[in-house]
């Protein structure tokens, strides 16, 4: 009976009010803040639905963590050169992440995160020696996988990279995991990627997205009703050679920072997964961008 | 410039629509395949989502008992909604535990069942009659489960055993909460079931009867049932209120199988002892009233107030605050606590009784748990949240101390021969507790 607080922690999760009508189960998962918020329902029934989407947040980051020794993705590459057989979620990912190369021409690229190993955005001016970048781009190339679902091939000294949509992809499946359960309004945001189902009684959902401009960070509200929102870009990661800004989004078929990039780009869409591959898809176009998300119809926020 | 890439923007229009056909692919293909797993779920580690709070505590009397105490929770929230739970306890206690007889200014031998073996000892004039070699063990576990009927009505059912080197105790207990006012309000209503079994060291005195001549009988026993009906509020999103009900009913041996009272001449001395003898049934009522509040996000009190009256005359009230206070995006937080106690004496409290009133064959017992007292207790409690453990986010550390002092308000005339005893010592108590949850 007196085990109910409105202000205490519990273990890996915690549960707020927010606001005057919303309360927040928080967690943390893929080194991101996450939260649902909710409606003001009582503490327990807080906790459980936060626990649903929290446990399902943890069981894909495990899955696919590139820091993980159990991981999907460490077994892939303990096994590069051999052919395996991978579970029915992970060939469901590496088929969208295929159309994706090929919807792209080529511009997202789950194989082209071993071009970290040439560039260290941390702000300095020491850039890449040509020959580093051209020595991995061998190395990349979804083509060059052998894929035919589930048995794949990954050639020696390549690595793939479920990082660029694991976020938005954990965020729909959390939400498919709560929307089988509940019918009543909630919103997931794992650290700015987020999904509602429909709007609270008291109005929209009011997101507040990090907005990096310049010289102070910023946040910028959007009301948001239900669908998703997914934002790309950071612009902490960078590095400043000769007055030229290099942003870190890299060109999977140059090695090379893709020119003028937005900072961030922000598009809403009616899932989080789709939001997030058109965001990434817009910085890939660097200058070109918001031609690419008007021509698309999409709507979308963009910080220059 | 070295940005050399000639960028070909997607050229068909259909962007959006061809990942927005590959974004439902994928998704259908996640919702089908969560089905099937949800119909036969994966355990991997038999911890691994339960949480676990565990804690040691170590707890002295000053000049008595002390005991150490390891605890273990371990919970689960199942995605349906139900919830399980299981704790154990383990109390090792010892020390000197006083019989109930009176100091007095020479020196008083008793013969004691108590302990594993009966044994003599002295006690010197002016000190509390004690057991020096009382000691025992407890061993206590319980489960509950908690399973939500309807979408505002949720059943909570437990169970719970300890056992002792001369006790055994189970209890069941169920509840139902019903949710209203779109959850702002719950109403819950609970009933439970005690059965206890005493078997004391050298069998069950007989109550009244006299201390030497060891009137004995076999086991006994005694059995409560009691219901509760509370309900919490909340206020605004940051006050919460809770107010029970509870009243409970014990009947059978109600008794301290090891406590006795001092006879005493008009002069004071002790002429002998006798077993207490408690009535065979008790009624407690009491009501609780908790608020808590959150004052900031970094601190929040809880003050709960309650009152407990019984049919022994026995009236209770208690008062106790905590205060949270956190910090460092509430990864440490203090809490430091307060809690006032205040009794009165069941009417067949006595701390001695007079030789010439020997006839009367009322109840009588020198208890001093139900004498007239007060106590105040001290607490403080600092936590740390830790890294987690494999797949568990988050653990926290915790370390409590409490120091606990009573004081007896007897307003008993003492003959001339007691004058300059100290008949009514109170009782300093500390508590150390350390917890590790995650």
């Amino acid at each position: 009976m007196s085990a109910r607080t409105i202000d205490s922690t519990d273990g890996r999760l915690t549960v707020e009010p927010r606001g005057e009508h919303l309360v927040a189960a928080c967690f943390t998962a893929m080194a991101s803040p996450c939260e649902v918020l909710l409606p003001a329902i009582d503490r327990p029934a807080a906790l459980r639905l936060g626990t649903l989407v929290a446990q399902e947040a943890w069981r894909i980051e495990k899955k696919f963590s590139r820091y993980r020794a159990d991981s999907v993705t460490a077994r892939i590459h303990a096994n590069a050169g051999t052919a395996i057989d991978v579970d029915p979620e992970t060939a469901s990912l590496i088929d969208f992440a295929g159309q994706c190369f090929q919807i792209s021409d080529g511009l997202f690229d789950i194989t082209s995160g071993i071009l970290r190993q040439a560039w260290k955005f941390d702000g300095s001016d020491r850039l890449p020696e040509s020959k580093a970048i051209e020595r991995l781009l061998p190395l990349i190339g979804f083509d060059k996988l052998q894929w035919r679902s589930p048995r794949l091939l990954l050639p020696a000294g390549m690595e793939l990279d479920f990082g660029g949509i694991g976020k938005e992809y954990a965020v729909d499946r959390a939400y498919d995991v709560l929307a089988a359960d509940r019918k009543e309004p909630f919103l997931i945001n794992f650290g700015g990627d987020l999904r509602a189902n429909r709007a609270p009684v008291h109005g929209a959902w009011q997101v507040g997205i990090e907005r990096p401009d310049t010289d102070r960070e910023a946040t910028m509200i959007l009301e948001l009703e239900q669908g998703a929102l997914a934002t790309s870009g950071d612009s902490r990661r960078y590095l400043l050679k000769d007055g030229v800004r290099f942003g870190h989004i890299l060109d999977p078929r140059t090695g090379w920072p893709v020119a003028g990039a937005p900072r961030s780009v922000t598009v809403a869409a009616s899932s989080c997964t789709e939001a997030g591959l058109l965001a990434t898809l817009a910085l890939l176009h660097g200058n070109r961008a918001r031609e690419l998300l008007e021509r698309e119809g999409v709507r979308y926020w963009l910080v220059q | 410039m070295q940005l050399k890439p000639k960028i070909s923007p997607a050229k068909t229009a259909g962007t959006r629509r061809r990942l927005m056909a590959a974004s439902c692919a994928l998704l259908s293909a996640g919702a089908a395949r969560s089905q099937e797993a949800s119909a036969a779920p994966a355990g991997s580690g038999l911890l691994e989502d339960w949480s676990v709070d565990s804690a040691l505590a170590y707890y002295h009397e000053d000049g008595r008992v002390q005991a150490i105490e390891p605890v273990v929770n371990v919970s689960k929230i199942f995605a349906d909604g139900q919830s399980l739970s299981f704790n154990a306890t383990f109390d090792a206690l010892s020390g000197a535990s006083p019989n109930g007889a009176l100091p007095s200014h020479s020196a008083q031998t008793f013969t004691s069942p108590s302990g594993k073996a009966a044994h003599a000892y002295t006690i010197a004039p002016g000190q509390l009659p004690a057991d020096p070699r009382y000691s025992d063990t407890r061993f206590a576990a319980g489960g509950n489960w908690t399973l939500p009927l309807t979408r505002a009505d949720q059943l909570s059912v437990g169970a719970k055993f300890s056992v002792e080197d001369d006790f055994v105790s189970g209890t069941v207990d169920a509840s139902i909460a019903h949710d209203f006012n779109h959850k702002n309000t719950t109403l819950s209503f609970g009933l439970f079931n005690e059965y206890d079994s005493l078997h004391p060291v050298g069998d069950t005195p007989v109550p009244g009867s006299d201390f030497a001549s060891l009137v004995r009988t076999g086991g006994k026993s005694k059995d409560g049932v009691g219901a509760l009906l509370g309900v919490t509020q909340v206020m605004t999103r940051t006050w919460l209120s809770e107010f029970n009900l509870s009243v409970d009913r014990f009947t059978g041996y109600l008794n301290d199988p090891y406590k006795i009272t001092s006879i005493i001449d008009s002069a004071g001395n002790p002429t002998g002892y006798e077993f207490e003898s408690r009535p065979d049934q008790r009624t407690r009522k009491s009501a609780y009233w908790e608020n808590r509040v959150a004052w900031t996000p970094q601190l929040s009190t809880a003050l709960s107030l309650r009152h407990m009256s019984d049919d022994w005359a026995v009236r209770s009230d208690t008062a106790q605050l905590h205060l949270r206070w956190s910090w460092s995006n509430r990864e440490q937080y203090i809490e430091p606590s307060f809690r006032w106690y205040r009794q009165t004496a069941a009417d067949f409290y006595t701390p001695f009784i007079l030789d010439t009133a020997r006839q009367s064959t009322g109840f009588e017992s020198a208890d001093s748990r139900l004498g007239a007292f007060r106590a105040l207790t001290y607490g403080v409690k600092y936590a740390h949240k830790l890294a987690g453990l494999g797949t568990r986010t988050e653990s926290e550390f915790s370390v409590r101390a409490e120091y606990y002092q009573q004081t007896f308000n007897e307003q008993v005339p003492v003959p001339a021969g007691l004058q300059g005893l100290d008949l009514f010592p109170g009782l300093k108590a500390i508590l150390v507790q350390f917890g590790y949850r995650f």
